[in-house]
């Protein structure tokens, strides 16, 4: 996913939230009754076709995240808020460590790992997911089709020149579904109606993206206008946090922060792992602070937090690391590896009985991990 | 996530025999059967684009291929292997200017040699997109560890998967160095990977070979005569 994509999903949607008051003044909208499936003959049947091929791939991809209680409740969330389009909407949980979701006009959804990373509750996650189903009822999607259509035969042709085919392919993935902003700021209206429609706090909507501009912010030395030029024609940060303001005074109802966090627990570890892999460390640092500010002393947490500061290695880490890892140790819950990163840590601050002890300690709790024989290389020095 | 696709030549990359020809086999695929219909004067155009641009790459990517002869080869000027079956080799690769020998289609099997990578410098190029990103740099002081971590994130960049499957130590180009074992499932065509690297740190340089080859039938075929290459490699100067 490109990271200009991701900036563009985000600040559309920040930007259409100053659109969010105004629809409460706006006639209440209603949702469309349920799409017949086109004629295949037909332009838009052929698309439907298009993208149940898609599908079709996306269910059987090594990607495709099969954690069923994860999985139900994507699609139970997203039931409830689609109302009678309930039977036409599919959500796919994908492992990609990238904020991103889309819709197509055929009902398939996809929601991105790194999204469900960020979201903190489950009234930010279905905030995400009616704001895709606005797309759908609204049939964005299948204009957004149509010029894919274009890039579709342009990457298709790119696919047979190796490398550059790839790359083609990626820049069609990322760009498949890019709305334009007045159709942004339609789905967030409709997301908004339906929030409240099915009993969900409105207010946890635009969090979503004020957390996400937080962490995009320390990912470039705090100038918006680097990464997008986005940054520099939409509102400034000052009228967005404004119209968030605005918009977190009207709302109540469900939260759901319980229910999301076990639903997420399970593949959260790997999430996290492949949050460390984009190497972005900046932003992950804010990731992992937001994380465990609310959850405090959460094992897996600290650890990867200490881990990222490990790996960025900037002034002021290594201590910072050591307390992390030290920190997630004590609760007795951390996950192993917590060791390993002690055990390089110790070393590197020439402790070579702590970096020892914490060595013997990650081998006894995984004897047959991948990086076992280099651990027990390492240890031999140190005897 | 973009592999930045143009790349600078570096002469120190080129293999030490080799004889200009187009191996047979080469992919020769051809995707403009998709672009009968064009709906609009901007498909059109776009076509067009795709079909120029498309020619030449097709050319440059001629010009680049190369057949490895079998023998004694010098790669990056400082590395020698012994390779005992043709190879093809690219005389830069096309993603990250690193020299890259292939059986079947780079796509598909790629050997990969990181010929003395001094202490700062990159094993990859850093994608212009998205910014901030943490270059892959090579440090002179990096513990084994920390090398593995270069490659997982190389081998994890836009979305692809990277699992450690084993490391153990191995003597590499003559020095105690290490043999790793990993998996990845590559983001672009959801394709399962295996792979293994080769490296050594000596005199503060990295040295590394890397073998990747899809999970089903390539990796068996293939990593005979990648891990023979490996065996041989050594220090030239």
């Amino acid at each position: 996913m490109k990271r200009r994509r991701w900036l563009q999903w985000g600040c559309a949607h920040c930007t259409a939230l100053a659109g969010l008051a105004a629809a409460e003044s706006q006639p209440e909208w209603s949702a469309p009754a349920r799409f017949a499936r086109p004629e295949l003959a037909g332009e838009e049947g052929g698309l439907w076709a298009m993208m149940d091929r898609e599908e079709a791939r996306l269910r059987r991809s090594p990607f495709r995240i099969r954690d069923e209680p994860l999985n139900r409740y994507m699609a139970d969330t997203a039931c409830r808020l689609g109302g009678v389009h309930c039977p036409d909407l599919r959500v796919y949980t994908m492992r990609m460590p990238y904020f991103n979701a889309n819709m197509a006009p055929n009902g398939m959804m996809q929601v991105w790992s790194g999204l469900l990373l960020r979201m903190e509750n489950e009234a930010q996650l279905a905030a995400i997911l009616a704001h895709e189903i606005g797309h759908y009822l609204q049939r964005h999607s299948l204009q957004q089709l149509r010029d894919a259509k274009a890039r579709a035969a342009f990457a298709t042709l790119m696919a047979g020149f190796g490398v550059y085919g790839m790359v083609g392919q990626l820049v069609l993935l990322g760009t498949a579904f890019a709305y334009s902003r007045d159709q942004e700021r339609e789905a967030d209206s409709i997301s908004v109606v339906l929030m409240r429609g099915t009993g969900y706090d409105t207010r946890e909507a635009p969090k979503v993206w004020s957390n996400l501009l937080t962490e995009l912010k320390a990912g470039k030395d705090n100038d918006e206008t680097l990464d997008s030029i986005l940054f520099a024609t939409h509102p400034s940060s000052q009228e967005r946090q404004r119209t968030l303001e605005r918009e977190a005074a009207n709302g109540s109802g469900e939260i759901g922060e319980d229910a999301y966090r076990r639903r997420l627990t399970p593949p959260r570890f790997e999430l996290l792992e492949d949050e460390i892999r984009r190497g972005r460390y900046d932003e992950s640092l804010v990731l992992m602070d937001r994380l465990l500010a609310r959850d405090p002393g959460q094992a897996e947490l600290l650890y990867f937090r200490g881990e990222v500061r490990r790996l960025r290695n900037a002034d002021g880490d290594a201590q910072a690391a050591l307390a992390d890892l030290d920190a997630a140790a004590q609760t007795g819950q951390a996950p192993p590896v917590t060791w390993r990163s002690l055990g390089h840590m110790q070393l590197a601050r020439h402790q070579r009985d702590a970096a020892r002890e914490a060595w013997l300690r990650y081998l006894a709790l995984a004897p047959d991990a991948a990086d076992a024989a280099l651990i027990r290389q390492s240890l031999e020095p140190l005897k | 996530m973009n592999h930045r696709s143009g790349v600078s030549h570096d002469p120190s990359t080129g293999a030490g025999r080799t004889a200009a020809a187009r191996p047979d086999g080469w992919p020769t695929r051809h995707g403009s059967r998709h672009l009968r219909s064009k709906p609009d004067a901007a498909l059109r155009r776009q076509a067009l684009f795709a079909t120029a641009l498309a020619a030449a790459l097709w050319v440059a990517g001629c010009a680049q291929v190369a057949h490895v002869a079998t023998g004694q080869v010098v790669v990056g000027q400082r590395m020698m292997v012994d390779v005992d079956k043709g190879w093809n080799q690219f005389q830069f690769s096309l993603d990250d200017g690193t020299p890259t020998w292939t059986q079947e289609g780079v796509t598909v099997d790629a050997l990969k040699f990181y010929v003395a990578k001094k202490d700062g410098e990159l094993i990859a190029p850093t994608p212009s997109e998205p910014k901030g990103v943490v270059p892959l740099a090579f440090k002179s002081g990096m513990q084994a560890a920390d090398v593995i971590v270069l490659y997982e994130k190389l081998y994890s960049r836009g979305g692809s998967t990277f699992k450690l499957e084993k490391v153990i130590p191995d003597t590499f180009v003559g020095v105690p160095g290490y043999r790793f074992e990993f998996s990845s499932i590559r983001k672009s065509d959801d394709l399962r990977l295996r792979g293994v690297a080769w490296f050594a740190v000596r005199n503060g340089e990295l040295w590394a070979i890397t073998y990747t080859a899809p999970r089903l039938a390539f990796f068996d075929a293939g990593i005979g005569g990648a891990e023979t290459i490996a065996r041989s490699a050594r220090i030239t100067l």
